[in-house]
């Protein structure tokens, strides 16, 4: 800090200031707040049938006690494990597969990238509904196929063994378009020379894949699969409309148990312990892909 | 690669475009396929396409909900970006630490699940009487607008060469001046990006209306998902309301395309 400021500084430091205050304001009002008091409700055995129990802090950590033992809430965890794991690993795949399939000079091709991006950019709900028209046997063109060669499918979303692969699927497609997206950027940014040097020295394709791009488009796997685990975290409307967590909970992740136990039930409490629970989560998972967001050349 | 596409590869592109928009088409021609078309038994390739359940909409509450959701989408996307675009100016030219772990709470508030902060909204709003309402909509949309306009306008902000600002303030400028005359009009085509963003975020949503509105403000998206509760599923209907509340979505998207992806990552990854 220099001991002289010119008024003209001193006068726009004041601005920036002005600028900046409301906002910070705003963000504390509608987004600390209600967090603090998030936190402040999983430290009571707040429900919804019994009044008084909003204000009980007689016993805080009570809540977060029944978690371990609650065979339902640790089931929740691995199905949003199974889910997560699967998906985010099928749409960095695909995402990667399709990326190096357009990554040519073709006019054509370059007007079809645009296309590759409808499924992300419909509203959620939208994929659900699209994808509870596929699964439901008596009208989904599928099961029609399926029909005339004879072949007899599973009703996927009623299934014990299919159902979350059913929730997969759709999340698969709805969100392959992300991980394509960045993959394609940055093959985009691989000087030439390495795979024309690479070429001139005999390397096969394969070769030039593992030994060249591969490494250049690794960061960004990482970065574009970290936010899609984030997000399916959030996974919402599919399970919403298709299973409703069923059969039993076969598909029920921690957010919808979280929901259920609110929202259906009441229990405001506990369900604020297992979300409080979810967002340490978050917050650990994003700090990690903003370290390797930033870690990566250009980026941020 | 330098080399240009051979046909293989733009057959196989096409293929799989094919493969990858037939759910989505699938849902279109739906939506103008007469009532006995859909449950026809053996299933009908070809029909007459109608705008029966189009019109049917247009006469049911959806039409209100469509509203609901203009609404409720339109006014916060204006509420976020009158608070965010002088906090995102003020952030670019922002030096130090503190500016990092900002910038890492913003997205976490983007980041973090609904339901976070669906429970203490559902209580407060219980107690105020904003249940059911786009005002209450409005205020909860803007918690994840509000750090998606002051994330996104930063690097726009960042881009106008600093020479003009420094001159006009020597010039005897007022800051305040400065900024709406001299800065702002430089940053419309990012204003209007991340305006885009904001309402198709808010459009989207489906948990908030879901919580927090009944019958009053239901959004679009959750008047689509009624039609499967009640009386038999009338998915002529559904497929309808489906493609309306997706037809913005897909004209402002493909806009702001080159955005995406900042949009979606909360700036901490450029596309």
């Amino acid at each position: 800090m220099s001991e002289t400021i010119s008024p003209i500084d001193r006068e726009r430091r004041a601005f920036l200031r002005t600028a900046l205050a409301p906002s910070l304001l705003v963000l504390v009002i509608i987004a600390g707040l209600p967090t603090i008091y998030l936190v402040a409700t999983s430290l009571t055995p707040f429900s919804m049938v019994r009044p008084g129990s909003a204000t009980d802090f007689s016993e805080p950590l009570r809540n977060y006690g029944f978690l371990a033992e609650d065979g339902r809430f640790l089931n929740s965890l691995w199905v949003q494990a199974k889910l997560s794991v699967y998906g985010v690993a099928a749409q960095v795949l695909l995402g990667m597969l399709l990326a190096l399939l357009l990554h040519t000079r073709s006019t054509f091709i370059e007007v079809t990238r645009t296309f590759f991006l409808i499924p992300m950019v419909l509203p959620p709900i939208v994929v659900a509904v699209i994808w509870k028209l596929l699964y439901t046997p008596d009208i989904s063109p599928l099961y029609h196929v399926a029909q005339l060669f004879d072949l007899t499918l599973p009703a996927m979303t009623s299934s014990v063994d299919y159902a979350l692969t059913a929730i997969v699927i759709a999340d698969t497609w709805e969100w392959f378009p992300f991980t394509f997206l960045m993959v394609l950027a940055t093959l985009q940014t691989i000087p030439d020379e390495y795979s024309e040097a690479a070429v001139m020295d005999g390397a096969g394709r394969v070769q030039v894949f593992f030994h060249i791009t591969l490494p250049f488009i690794l960061p960004i796997l990482i970065v574009s699969g970290l936010f899609r685990l984030i997000d399916s975290i959030k996974a919402f409307p599919l399970i919403f409309l298709l299973t409703q967590g069923g059969p039993g909970t076969v598909t029920e992740v921690t957010n919808f148990y979280a929901y259920i136990l609110a929202f259906n039930n009441g229990e405001i409490g506990y369900s604020s312990a297992i979300t409080v629970i979810l967002v340490a989560i978050i917050i650990t998972i994003s700090w990690a892909a903003t370290r390797a967001g930033t870690n990566r050349g250009g980026a941020t | 690669m330098n080399r240009n596409a051979t046909l293989g590869r733009k057959i196989a592109v096409a293929v799989v475009l094919l493969i990858v928009l037939l759910p989505f088409l699938w849902l279109l021609q739906m939506s103008f396929r007469p009532n006995e078309s859909i449950m026809a038994f053996p299933p009908q390739l070809l029909f007459s396409p109608t705008v029966e359940h189009y019109a049917a909409l247009w006469d049911d509450a959806f039409r209100s909900s469509f509203v609901n959701s203009l609404l409720s989408a339109s006014i916060s996307t204006l509420l976020a970006l009158t608070f965010g675009i002088p906090a995102a100016y003020s952030l670019s030219l922002w030096r130090g630490r503190r500016k990092h772990a900002l910038g890492f709470w913003i997205l976490v508030t983007r980041m973090a699940p609904p339901i976070a902060f669906t429970i203490p909204y559902f209580l407060v709003y219980r107690n105020l009487g904003l249940l059911d309402t786009v005002t209450g909509l409005v205020i909860i949309y803007t918690t994840f607008n509000l750090p998606l306009v002051i994330w996104m306008m930063q690097p726009f902000f960042e881009a106008v060469p600093g020479s003009l600002e420094e001159a006009a303030l020597m010039d005897g400028a007022r800051p305040a001046r400065v900024f709406a005359e001299i800065i702002l009009p430089m940053v419309v085509p990012g204003i209007a990006a991340t305006a885009i963003l904001c309402f198709l975020y808010a459009w989207n949503d489906f948990f908030f209306a879901l919580i927090l509105t009944r019958s009053d403000a239901r959004t679009a998206p959750v008047a689509v998902v009624n039609f499967m509760n009640y009386e038999g599923w009338e998915w002529g209907k559904i497929a309808a309301g489906g493609s309306l509340v997706m037809a913005p979505v897909l004209v402002f998207s493909l806009a702001v395309r080159k955005y995406l992806v900042s949009g979606l990552t909360a700036g901490a990854v450029k596309g």
